[in-house]
């Protein structure tokens, strides 16, 4: 990819990031195509009208109000947020328990502030698997919290560094999965992808869990087509650098289709970005990828595949949150989703 | 005991016969079995809206909830406490006044008033009698004012009139005070507090807001006058001003 075929969806670096890694883009589009996206940059929303967003994987504890806000404006109006690790490792049960906690509590409250239904994933993360005295107890508490209401997996679990306390911990999770009937979302590594992810499907096979209750996530252009191939969904993250782009994710839903793919922001404490999936479909939508295709993986297939948890009810966030009953007290409503006062971010004065 | 034949009751009237049947075969467990089966009401039961009798406005599986609870041991209702999901701390706030000792567990319920999460803030102050019956005065003036703070409507608190006292309407006419100098203004039933307590300062506030532009406050101010005059004879005339108002978004 040389520079003149750069537009503003991403960072110029980004680019250079590829010559780096030696993954070049799959960005084939016209000239025609390339002027479009010049002149959409930042209205991109025109194109995404009507539409609504299922993201099934986003670290909001990482984000502002700011990126809910941004959000809700966008068309989002559902996610699921893995538990994972916080960039730093824990050091003891607590921190753990308090942070699920945390995801199935504050977290929830915040989100349906902003008129956005939160789910969960929960479990213990790839890279604090390699701790195991302390994995040992954070695999004690697994179970009470995988079978609250609104926790639709186990997740995000898998390989970071592809250790053999990571596969212990994958391992005794899947069976978790499996005696508990829930969809798993499985982290891929960064380092020997491809290797890793299929790893990751071998041993879910292994342990006799249903394909099309696993979502491998975070896949590229090397791992796709064998994930299709075994029957499990395959999750992409629009994650600028390290990850996919939004170009590359056009050329794989026109090649493959949209069956069992979906798309998702896997924004975070990182350089991400939360709108990764509005801005995706409007790219879509630019580069004529038909209106079902968008909504299949950027909406319905995620639903699908968490709803198989039988803890998500398209019913309850479509047509905005629902005024929950319990939050009526003596026929009075004191507290609906979606209005939190709002904030005119452009206006300087603030009272 | 009363409470348990009350939710028998309840759960009669409104639970299915295969939602009885789970419910029957959890109350046969104890301890952390129990309280994973707290965890898991709402896999089995539906949250069917109560409309009558002493669980009005509860739901089915609250109730449900709090049937478990009250045969559940002091270490794993700690345990819920310490890993509750938005609805099970809704759940556990609203079953405190049910539970066979409540006041050992009066640090949940004021940690409840310090939450931030809106429906658990709800749970402890709004048709519940813990407050009423547990807390100190301390206590209970820092849940009537944080509802006030909140712009959330005060006549759902369970004993309001009973505990007013001299500390909260001074905290109050405090309170207006900072609100009128940044241009702002309290939710006008919020005065239903003063009559009993009346000196200098209060009455100079009820003068005030006698004055004011909103219809709604010169209401308030006329009842706040008549009921010192005419102690109890208000009664039910706040009535029309029992509404949130929230005043950030007005």
């Amino acid at each position: 990819m040389n520079s003149k075929n750069q537009n503003r969806f991403i960072p110029p670096n980004m680019c250079q990031e590829h010559k780096n890694i030696g993954n070049p883009s799959h960005f084939e589009g016209t000239e025609q195509e390339k002027t479009t996206a010049h002149a959409v940059d930042g209205t991109f929303a025109q194109y995404t009208q009507g539409m609504k967003f299922f993201d099934p994987h986003v670290h909001m504890t990482s984000r502002t109000t700011d990126d809910y806000q941004a959000l809700a404006d966008a068309g989002v109006v559902a996610l699921i947020e893995p538990a994972f690790w916080l960039g730093q490792p824990r050091t003891g049960l607590a921190s753990f328990k308090d942070y699920f906690a945390s995801l199935v509590g504050w977290e929830r409250f915040r989100s349906s502030q902003f008129g956005i239904k939160h789910y969960c994933t929960i479990g213990l993360n790839s890279r604090e698997a390699n701790h195991e005295a302390l994995a040992e107890q954070v695999m004690e508490i697994l179970p009470l919290f995988l079978q609250k209401e609104g926790v639709v997996g186990v997740g995000e679990i898998g390989f970071d560094d592809q250790t053999a306390a990571e596969e212990k911990y994958y391992r005794a999770q899947l069976e978790l999965a499996k005696e508990m009937n829930l969809p798993v979302q499985v982290h891929t590594p960064h380092r020997d992808k491809k290797k890793g992810t299929e790893r990751s499907m071998a041993i879910a096979l292994e342990h006799g869990i249903a394909p099309n209750m696993v979502i491998i996530d975070h896949n590229n252009e090397e791992t796709v087509k064998s994930v299709l191939d075994q029957g499990f969904y395959a999750a992409f993250t629009i994650y600028p650098f390290t990850k996919m782009g939004n170009e590359r994710m056009v050329e794989i839903v026109k090649q493959y289709g949209p069956e069992r793919i979906m798309v998702n922001s896997a924004a975070d404490w990182g350089i991400s970005d939360p709108l990764a999936i509005p801005k995706t479909a409007a790219l879509m939508k630019i580069k004529e990828v038909p209106d079902e295709h968008i909504r299949l993986v950027t909406y319905q297939n995620a639903l699908d595949a968490f709803a198989q948890s039988g803890q998500i009810q398209e019913s309850d966030f479509i047509n905005g949150l629902e005024i929950d009953q319990t939050q009526k007290f003596n026929g009075n409503t004191v507290l609906r989703g979606g209005q939190a006062p709002r904030v005119n971010k452009d206006s300087l004065i603030i009272r | 005991m009363k409470t348990n034949i009350q939710i028998a009751e309840t759960i009669a009237a409104y639970a299915t016969e295969a939602e009885s049947n789970w419910i029957a075969k959890q109350k046969a467990l104890n301890g952390k079995a129990l309280a994973l089966a707290f965890v898991k009401v709402p896999r089995f039961i539906s949250k069917a809206l109560i409309e009558v009798g002493n669980f009005k406005d509860w739901t089915l599986d609250q109730v449900v909830r709090v049937d478990l609870l009250t045969q559940l041991d002091e270490a794993n209702v700690d345990l819920l406490y310490e890993t509750a999901e938005m609805q099970e701390a809704v759940a556990l706030t609203r079953s405190l006044p049910y539970l066979t000792n409540p006041e050992i567990f009066l640090l949940r319920a004021t940690d409840a008033v310090r939450s931030n999460i809106g429906p658990v803030f709800d749970a402890i102050a709004f048709g519940n009698t813990y407050p009423k019956d547990y807390f100190s005065k301390a206590a209970w003036n820092q849940l009537v004012l944080k509802c006030i703070f909140n712009d959330k409507a005060i006549h759902q608190i369970i004993g309001l009139d009973e505990r007013a006292n001299q500390d909260l309407a001074n905290t109050l006419s405090d309170f207006a005070h900072e609100r009128w100098s940044a241009g702002r203004r309290v939710p006008s039933q919020v005065w239903r507090l003063v009559p009993k307590f009346m000196n200098e300062s209060l009455h100079a506030d009820i003068e005030k807001l006698a004055q004011s532009e909103n219809p709604r406050d010169v209401q308030a101010a006329n009842l706040v006058k008549q009921e010192v005059q005419n102690p109890g004879s208000t009664q039910g005339l706040w009535h029309e001003l029992e509404k949130p108002e929230p005043i950030y978004t007005a």
